[in-house]
């Protein structure tokens, strides 16, 4: 585990942010952050990077607690990010690279090269006024990661950016994941935590909702629904307590339905046989993220 | 705290203050126009002092006034008592003269009457010049008739030192306390002032870099690789800095404007612009308008001012009163959401600061009132008053106290503003209020 945390409660004031809450972050691997507006991410994280001191409750950096030197080696992207509009793109990478403790010729190097990988060595010289918000985004994101973190806290790194510029960054987190780095991803953005989050936490409320791997999470809600291609003279009728028929689509004489299933798959299909429809396929669905997470918060629960 | 990191905050905070434009303008501005005033100023000094009128004095005293009679810048006076009045009056032009002036013989009652004929309009302060000098030679004269009483003079120059704060022409041109005391209040109120811009000045400055890193979200990406207080301190120091190479460089300028305009200018009536920022350095506004030109009395009062303690303790008090008020300034910084929110906030700081100031111009009234005393103790306006005190002579202990008062004020409300900055950078929307500023201050 690269990060863990313990128990972690805070408030402010009256208002309670984090509650009880535990988490395993591996290592190695990219951790996704999931939860509506006001949650309680933003807080953990800032937690985390030691910003904000919870009430109670310990974080685990690689199972010691984490030390402000633990800190200064993450590369952390909050949400709400600026440069400096009056400074040179250039001497602002420096300063926050300086800052990470970088010397003034590993710094140079390292962000020359950044800037290469993304084509924007023109910049260099340019006021951060003069950039575009996707470009400045651009220089974010090198500025977080130049002096190569081993845990990297990426707070929607995707906003601001175009589908083409989106996908850079994403092949750029998968490659760093692959250099060995642990990525905490927190996005609304559900194809991304799909395609990037070996495993992700959902926070609700202050409250831990969910977390384990994406793929057992996302099958762990689809064992009900499936999707059913059949051919028959008339469509296909609910059974009360086996399975019930949400929609069914019918496309040059073949149906398309979508079943909700009450029993197991092989009652249901048995059932199904039963009524002398002919199948052609029979498919579990695994629900998207995006439904999920839908689901989880406005409380419809398992 | 991290050394490394600081003075990366120290560098980048210095290094873009210094390059923008309005610090370039200032920094040349300022000497350019205290240059030209200089330059304008000793001008108009020398250009007085090449027109000395020649008065041609006959004195019927017998010699009792005469001496009295003392060059000065604006008047050489020539003893011509022996020769006929009607013979110099005709020929005034002649003999290269501008004034002549009769002194009666002395009347019953010990006194004289003057007469004064000149081709030209005498300037404006002859009359008066000559009336003091002279007066003065009657009173000394008078005073010698009372050979029974002893110490007359002395008792007449205390009584006089009683009444003399309304006569001020009759003190300019002799007596020096008056002098001394322009000298004294010119001093203190430039120092006061001095010291009151430069906080005003570079601690507003720390509190706009505070709120634009704010505004602009930096701070959020900044606070993961340093400590709020690397953040604070590393800004404060930047800043000062910054303030100490404005300083620096506003001296460079100012003389090397003023010797450029000298030399382009040939010199001031063949002397030299050193002798030039000499008398520039002595005689201020006061040299010029002393209607006597007693530059003597002023470089002698300037000489008595203790000045490397006023040296030592504008920097100690620069130091201590930026250091009070830039963290300050920064927590109230912290709190607001961009610059125009900072008008209430801002209150409490400028407020004392204003009151410093006004004392100052209070102070050489009565430099040893109990208000002037306390204000001088009292942290917040201290750094102001005691350096306007300091002219007049201050007790040790005083200094001692004031400056000890003032460093424990600075690490409390250090530590203070510290802790508040730390919460209200990361704290966004709603406007924060004093009540707030105090909760975060608790907040562990």
């Amino acid at each position: 585990m690269i990060i863990k945390t313990i128990d972690i409660c805070k408030s402010f004031g009256e208002k309670v942010a984090l509650d009880h809450l535990s988490l395993d972050i591996p290592d190695g691997k990219i951790f996704g952050l999931l939860g509506p507006n006001g949650a309680g991410k933003t807080t953990l994280i800032r937690i985390i990077n030691r910003i904000t001191i919870p009430n109670s409750g310990q974080v685990l950096f690689k199972d010691k607690p984490i030390t402000q030197e633990d800190v200064m080696r993450i590369g952390y992207l909050p949400e709400e990010r600026g440069l400096y509009r009056k400074m040179k793109v250039g001497d602002q990478a420096m300063y926050f690279a300086r800052l990470k403790g970088m010397s003034r010729g590993d710094a140079m190097d390292a962000l020359k090269d950044w800037f290469v990988r993304f084509g924007i060595e023109s910049w260099w010289n340019k006021k951060v006024e003069e950039l575009s918000k996707g470009m400045a985004q651009k220089v974010q994101f090198i500025t977080t990661v130049v002096h190569k973190p081993s845990l990297m806290i990426l707070d929607e790194p995707f906003s601001g950016f175009d589908p083409v510029n989106a996908e850079v960054i994403r092949q750029e987190i998968l490659r760093l994941k692959d250099e060995g780095a642990s990525i905490i991803l927190s996005t609304h953005n559900m194809e991304s935590v799909e395609e990037l989050c070996d495993s992700i936490a959902l926070v609700n409320n202050s409250k831990l909702v969910v977390t384990g791997a994406t793929d057992q999470i996302r099958r762990s809600y689809g064992d009900s629904r499936v999707e059913l291609v059949y051919t028959a003279d008339a469509a296909l009728e609910s059974v009360p307590g086996v399975f019930t028929v949400d929609s069914d689509i019918i496309e040059a004489g073949v149906h398309t339905a979508m079943l909700r299933l009450d029993k197991t798959a092989n009652e249901a299909l048995a059932a199904i046989l039963g009524t002398g429809v002919a199948v052609r396929s029979f498919r579990e669905l695994i629900p998207r993220m995006n439904d999920i997470f839908i689901r989880l918060v406005t409380g419809e629960g398992r | 705290m991290n050394f490394k990191t600081i003075s990366t905050v120290i560098s980048r905070e210095y290094t873009t203050k210094v390059r923008k434009k309005s610090f370039l303008l200032t920094t040349l501005i300022v000497p350019i126009v205290i240059g030209l005033g200089l330059f304008i100023m000793i001008q108009l000094m020398s250009s007085i002092g090449t027109r000395a009128q020649k008065v041609a004095v006959i004195d019927h005293t017998g010699g009792i006034v005469l001496p009295y009679l003392k060059d000065n810048s604006a008047n050489t006076y020539l003893d011509y008592s022996n020769e006929q009045e009607a013979e110099i009056k005709g020929n005034l032009e002649a003999r290269e003269l501008d004034v002549l002036l009769v002194i009666s013989e002395l009347d019953s009652l010990n006194s004289v009457s003057l007469q004064a004929y000149s081709r030209k309009p005498l300037n404006v302060e002859f009359s008066s010049i000559v009336n003091n000098q002279v007066n003065e030679a009657i009173e000394a004269y008078r005073i010698s008739t009372y050979k029974d009483i002893e110490n007359l003079r002395q008792i007449i120059d205390d009584v006089r030192s009683n009444v003399s704060m309304t006569e001020f022409l009759l003190d300019e041109s002799g007596n020096e306390s008056v002098s001394e005391s322009g000298v004294y209040m010119a001093i203190s109120m430039v120092m006061g002032i001095f010291i009151f811009l430069f906080i005003t000045m570079f601690g507003t400055m720390v509190m706009s870099s505070v709120i634009e890193e704010k505004s602009s979200r930096v701070v959020e990406v900044l606070i993961s690789s340093a400590r709020s207080t690397e953040l604070m301190f590393g800004k404060i120091i930047g800043v000062a800095l910054v303030a100490l190479t404005q300083f620096l460089l506003w001296i460079v300028f100012t003389v090397g404007i003023f010797v450029v305009l000298s030399a382009v200018s040939g010199g001031f009536g063949g002397a030299d612009a050193a002798a030039m920022m000499e008398m520039a350095g002595t005689g201020d506004m006061a040299a010029v308008t002393a209607q006597g030109g007693d530059a003597a009395v002023i470089v002698s009062t300037i000489a008595k001012i203790p000045w490397g303690t006023m040296i030592l303790s504008f920097i100690v008090y620069f130091v201590l009163g930026y250091l009070l008020y830039s963290s300050m300034f920064a927590a109230i910084g912290s709190a607001v959401d961009n610059e125009s929110d900072t008008q209430q906030l801002q209150m409490p700081l400028t407020i004392p600061l204003m009151i410093g100031y006004m004392i100052v111009f209070f102070a050489f009234k009565n430099p040893d009132s109990a208000t002037v005393f306390w204000s001088s103790m009292i942290p917040f306006t201290s750094p102001i008053v005691m350096l306007a005190r300091i002219p007049y002579g201050v007790p040790a202990w005083e200094l001692v106290t004031s400056i000890l008062i003032l460093l424990l004020t600075v690490v409390a409300l250090a530590w203070a503003s510290a802790k508040i900055y730390r919460v209200g950078i990361l704290m966004y929307g709603k406007k924060s209020s004093f009540k707030d500023l105090w909760n975060w201050l608790r907040q562990k």
